[in-house]
C-alpha cells in the first residue's frame, strides 16, 4: 500500500501532464488566431464593410476599397449550401442510425466515406458540370451546391453517431404508446439529440466555410456587389476564402493587407456562428 | 422539427425577397475571365466604365489564367475570354463548327517581357541580344563574366558569379511570349525546346507566377529570370535592355512595345510579333486578346441582346478611351493598326443575324 503522499504526488503529476498537453494543443490555435489578428487589424476599418473591392489600382492609389460584396456573398453561398445539404445529410444520417437493417446502408456508408475523402476541388468540378455548364453562367447557387457536397458526408456521419447515442429503450417507449416510427424519430430521437446534431452541422459548416478550391469554378468571384438581388444566386459572387486566396497571391502590398483582414473576417464569421448556435441550443434545453 | 421549419421559413423569405426584385432592372453585368497579366488593367477599366455609365454597366473580370480563359470561353460559361496566346486553328475550327460563326481575337492591350536579374552592384540596363539569351536559358553560359556578356557590355565590371536561370513553373502567357522570342532568335531553341505556355526547360529552377520568379531572383545573387515589364517596374527589379532584329538597343518602354505591334497585322490579328521587324520596336512583346463570338447569341452565357450590345460598347470603349488608363498602370497603348483590325471584327458581330456591331459603330 502506497502512502497518501505518494498518491497525491501521482495525482498532481497527472494533472500537470494533462494541463501541459492541453496547452500544447491550444498553442498553435492561439498563435494562428493572434498572428492573423495582429497582421490584419490594421486593415480593419469602416470601408472594409461598406465598399466594394474594384481594381487593384483603387487600393494602390488609396481610394476606398473593401469587401462588402465578399461578406454578403459568403453568407449567400454558405446559407444556400446549408439549405441543400441539411435535408439530405440529416436524411442519410437518420437512415443509417434508425433503419440499421436496410440493405442500402452498407453501400451508403462506403459512398459517404468516399465523398468525405474526395478532394474538395473535385466537388467543385462536379458542381461545375451539374450547375454551371447547363446554366451557362457561374453562380452563387453552384457554389452552394459545391459546398453542399463538402457538408453532406460530415452531416450524415455526425447525425448518425449522435442519434446512435440515444438509448434504444427511449425509442421503444415511444413505439409502446403507439407512435409510428417516423413520429418517434421526429418527436423523440431528434429533439433528444439536438445538441449533438447542431454540433455536427456546425463542424460541417465551419469546414465548408473555409473551402476555397470548390468555389473557384462555381461561385467564381466578383469584384462588385451583384446589381440585382437574384444575381446573388444566379450570378457570380465573391466568397471570403476564395477572395482571401486571390488577395494573398496578388503582387500588391495593399491587397496582402486586405487579405489578412479577410482572414480575420472569415475566422470571426466561423467563431461567431459557433457561439450563436451554442447560445440558441442552450436556451432551448428544457 | 423546429430546425426544419426554420429553414423552410428562411427559404420562403428568400424567395419572396428575390421575387420582388425580378422586375428587370436596366442594369447589366458582363462576366469575363482569363489571363492574369491584363487583369489589373481590365479591372481598372471596369471601375472607370462603371463610373462613367453611372453604375449601370458592371464588368466582372476574374483572373484565372490564359488557359482557363480559353477553356471557359469555349465552354460558354463567360461572356468574353482573355488570353495572352491566341486561339489555335483547331479551337477556331471547333468554335466555327459549333456556333456557325467565327471566334474573334481582339487585341486589348500589349504584353512585354523583360529579362530580370540580380547581380550585386549592377542596376538595370545590362544589354542582351537574342542569341545570347537563348544560350543562357539553354544552360550554355554559366558565369556572369562570360566573354559574350562582357562583349555586349563594355565598361561594366561583371563578377565571376554563377548564372542561375529562373523560369515559371506554371503555364503562363509570359512564358509563351518569352519562349516565342527565344525560338525566333535561336534555331537551337526552336528545335529543342520550342514555345508554349509551359515548356521543358533545359536548365534552371521553376517558380510559380510572376511573384515566384521575382522572389527567387531577388533572393539569389546571380539569378536571371523573366517577368512582365509592369511587374518588374512595380517591384523595382533590375531589368536588361534588348538588342532587336535591326541591331538597335531597346530599353523596355511603353512606346517601344507599342511600336513593336505597329506592323502589318493579319486580319484576325493572330500573330506573334516577337523579334519585331519594326526598328524601334521592343522585341519581346505581344498582344493580350479579348475573345468574342461572331454570333453572340450562340454564347450560352449571354442571355439578351442588351447584354451583347453593352459588351460591344464596352469593347469599343476599352480599345479607344480606355487605353488612356494603360500607362499609369504599366501597360503600353494599342497601336492604331490593332484598333483598326478590332473595329473590322466588331463590325461583324451579330445577334441572331442582326449586325449589332456595325449598328453601334456607325450610329454612336
Amino acid at each position: 500500500m502506497k502512502s497518501l503522499k505518494k498518491r497525491y504526488l501521482r495525482d498532481n503529476l497527472m494533472k500537470v501532464f494533462l494541463v501541459g498537453n492541453t496547452i500544447v494543443v491550444l498553442t498553435p490555435l492561439i498563435i494562428i488566431l493572434l498572428y492573423v489578428f495582429i497582421q490584419g487589424i490594421g486593415a480593419i476599418n469602416i470601408d472594409l464593410f461598406t465598399q466594394e473591392l474594384g481594381s487593384p489600382s483603387r487600393a494602390m492609389t488609396g481610394r476606398p476599397t473593401g469587401l462588402v460584396h465578399t461578406i454578403i456573398g459568403t453568407f449567400v453561398v454558405d446559407i444556400l449550401a446549408l439549405i441543400i445539404a441539411v435535408p439530405f445529410g440529416l436524411g442519410a444520417g437518420i437512415m443509417l442510425s434508425e433503419y440499421p437493417d436496410n440493405k442500402l446502408n452498407p453501400i451508403m456508408r462506403v459512398m459517404n466515406d468516399t465523398l468525405n475523402g474526395m478532394p474538395a476541388v473535385l466537388k467543385g468540378l462536379l458542381a461545375w458540370a451539374l450547375v454551371v455548364k447547363p446554366m451557362g453562367s457561374f453562380s452563387g447557387l453552384s457554389g452552394g451546391v459545391a459546398l453542399a457536397f463538402v457538408m453532406l458526408p460530415i452531416i450524415a456521419r455526425s447525425t448518425e453517431s449522435s442519434l446512435m447515442n440515444i438509448p434504444w429503450s427511449i425509442r421503444e417507449a415511444g413505439l409502446a404508446i403507439g407512435l409510428p416510427r417516423w413520429r418517434v424519430i421526429m418527436s423523440i430521437v431528434i429533439p433528444a439529440s439536438k445538441s449533438g446534431l447542431a454540433t455536427g452541422l456546425l463542424i460541417a459548416f465551419a469546414r465548408a466555410a473555409g473551402e476555397a478550391a470548390p468555389l473557384m469554378f462555381t461561385s467564381f468571384g466578383n469584384n462588385y456587389k451583384s446589381s440585382t438581388l437574384i444575381g446573388w444566386i444566379m450570378g457570380p459572387v465573391d466568397t471570403l476564402p476564395q477572395r482571401l486566396y486571390s488577395l494573398a497571391i496578388s503582387p500588391y502590398a495593399q491587397w496582402h493587407q486586405l487579405g489578412w483582414a479577410a482572414g480575420i473576417l472569415l475566422l470571426s464569421f466561423v467563431i461567431l456562428s459557433f457561439i450563436i448556435v451554442r447560445i440558441v441550443i442552450r436556451e432551448k434545453n428544457y | 422539427m423546429k430546425l426544419v421549419t426554420k429553414f423552410i421559413v428562411l427559404a420562403l423569405m428568400l424567395t419572396v425577397l428575390f421575387g420582388a426584385n425580378l422586375q428587370a432592372q436596366r442594369r447589366v453585368e458582363l462576366l469575363g475571365a482569363g489571363a492574369s497579366f491584363p487583369a489589373p488593367l481590365m479591372t481598372a477599366m471596369a471601375d472607370e466604365y462603371r463610373d462613367i455609365t453611372n453604375r449601370r454597366v458592371t464588368i466582372n473580370y476574374q483572373s484565372i489564367g490564359s488557359g482557363g480563359g480559353i477553356r471557359q470561353f469555349s465552354e460558354q460559361t463567360i461572356m468574353f475570354g482573355m488570353t495572352e496566346a491566341f486561339l489555335s486553328d483547331e479551337v477556331m475550327r471547333n468554335i466555327e463548327r459549333n456556333t456557325g460563326g467565327k471566334a474573334f481575337n481582339l487585341p486589348i492591350t500589349l504584353a512585354d517581357v523583360v529579362v530580370t536579374y540580380n547581380i550585386p552592384n549592377i542596376e538595370k540596363g545590362l544589354i542582351f541580344d537574342g542569341p545570347l539569351l537563348a544560350d543562357i536559358f539553354l544552360g550554355k553560359i554559366t558565369r556572369w563574366n562570360d566573354r559574350r556578356i562582357s562583349a555586349l557590355n563594355p565598361g561594366v565590371r561583371l563578377p565571376r558569379l554563377p548564372l542561375q536561370v529562373v523560369h515559371r513553373s506554371d503555364g503562363s502567357g509570359t512564358t509563351n511570349l518569352w519562349t516565342s522570342y527565344l525560338s525566333k532568335v535561336s534555331k537551337e531553341w526552336e528545335t529543342n525546346v520550342g514555345f508554349a505556355t509551359s515548356v521543358n526547360w533545359p536548365t534552371g529552377v521553376g517558380a510559380n507566377g510572376n511573384e515566384g520568379v521575382a522572389g527567387i531572383v531577388a533572393s539569389t545573387p546571380g539569378a536571371i529570370g523573366y517577368n512582365s515589364f509592369s511587374y518588374a517596374l512595380l517591384n523595382d527589379m533590375s531589368y536588361g535592355y534588348l538588342k532587336n532584329s535591326s541591331d538597335n538597343i531597346i530599353p523596355p518602354s511603353f512606346d517601344a512595345t507599342s511600336a513593336a505591334a505597329n506592323i502589318e497585322l493579319p486580319e484576325d490579328t493572330r500573330i506573334l510579333f516577337t523579334d519585331t521587324p519594326n526598328p524601334i520596336g521592343y522585341p519581346a512583346a505581344g498582344f493580350a486578346w479579348m475573345l468574342c463570338y461572331e454570333n453572340m447569341e450562340q454564347n450560352n452565357s449571354i442571355n439578351s441582346k442588351q447584354q451583347a450590345e453593352e459588351l460591344i460598347r464596352f469593347i469599343i470603349w476599352a480599345i479607344n478611351e480606355g487605353q488612356q488608363l494603360s500607362e499609369q498602370l504599366g501597360y503600353a497603348k494599342l497601336p492604331t493598326a490593332a484598333v483598326e483590325r478590332s473595329n473590322a471584327m466588331i463590325r461583324q458581330m451579330k445577334w441572331r443575324g442582326e449586325p449589332i456591331g456595325r449598328n453601334i459603330l456607325d450610329n454612336e
